[in-house]
């Protein structure tokens, strides 16, 4: 976004991305430049709220879920560790018993 | 949007974290479980020989932890679902009771108890997940609900997916060590972990 003033007047530009490149659009001059300027302004700071509400949210759910994730993966340790420790082994995805074994 | 604020998740709280002396014992037994399947014959046998001796000492004590940590977060999970409503809480926390009995079966060894708090907890958080994104889905969303961005939207729903597989896996986990360990002799240890409320 951009407002230049130009020889005493007021022109409001948008910057608008298509894909990798960004081209100026001319919104308009005058009073209608610094309104046009001042919404996207507001629109802007109101979807930055919106997105810190958003990354507080998932923080907050992330928190929730590491002490799940945590026993998860503690019980995963020690189901392998207690059946590698009765004698079975992973081979091709699959546990099976090794021979010659009590 | 949905609410998730709930106490105790700025930073990670004690009582829902496992101790660093439980986390080094499961890296000792992540290790030695890895050597028991690698290797030549001999290596293989001793290193399952440790195995067995590691198991003897530490399993007990991390299996106890691993389920008291599980049950705070359970309680934690409860929490933040109801939204402070005490009769639902007790009605969510008596359900989790009756899953875990049903799911734990009759006379469950340690490793079972520790498997089946693993399956409640990954239960309990996708019912919480669901909870949070139903209302997304309603056609009328209720009073002080906003709806959330598509993009939003979509991350919450890779979340949710990812507890579903969470979810299955740890049933398949208790599924296999049921069936493999079925009339194989398995490590021998005691453990006393305390079914009661109240964590």
């Amino acid at each position: 976004m951009a407002l230049e003033k130009r020889g005493g007047n007021l022109y409001y530009y948008r910057s608008i991305r298509r894909g990798d490149k960004v081209r100026r659009v001319y919104v308009g001059s005058g009073e209608l430049a610094r309104i046009a300027h001042e919404r996207d302004l507001m629109d802007r700071a109101v979807e930055e709220g919106r997105r810190q509400e958003e990354r507080r949210e998932l923080e907050n759910l992330e928190s929730l879920a590491a002490p799940v994730l945590e026993v998860g993966e503690a019980a995963t340790v020690l189901a392998r560790a207690h059946l590698v420790a009765s004698g079975f082994h992973k081979r091709k995805g699959e546990w099976r018993r090794e021979r010659n074994l009590p | 949007m949905s609410e998730t604020s709930h106490s105790g998740t700025s930073g990670t709280l004690e009582r829902y974290a496992l101790p660093p002396d439980v986390r080094e014992r499961l890296g000792e037994l992540r290790d030695l479980s890895e050597k028991a399947q690698d290797g030549d014959k001999a290596a293989r046998a001793k290193a399952r020989r440790d195995l067995v001796q590691k198991l003897r000492e530490s399993s007990p004590a991390v299996i106890a932890r691993a389920s008291d940590v599980s049950r705070s977060a359970q309680h934690m999970l409860i929490g933040t679902a109801v939204g402070g409503d005490p009769l639902t809480e007790l009605a969510l926390s008596g359900r989790l009771d009756m899953l875990r009995e049903e799911i734990a079966g009759e006379n469950p060894t340690a490793l079972e108890v520790l498997l089946t708090e693993q399956v409640v907890s990954c239960w309990m958080w996708l019912q919480l997940l669901n909870a949070l994104m139903s209302a997304q889905f309603k056609l009328k969303l209720p009073d002080g609900v906003k709806r959330s961005p598509p993009s939003y939207v979509r991350h919450m729903l890779k979340v949710e997916e990812s507890a579903h597989r969470r979810f299955l896996a740890s049933v398949t986990t208790l599924a296999r060590v049921r069936k493999l360990q079925a009339n194989t002799p398995g490590v021998q240890f005691n453990t006393q972990i305390n079914l009661g409320r109240g964590n």
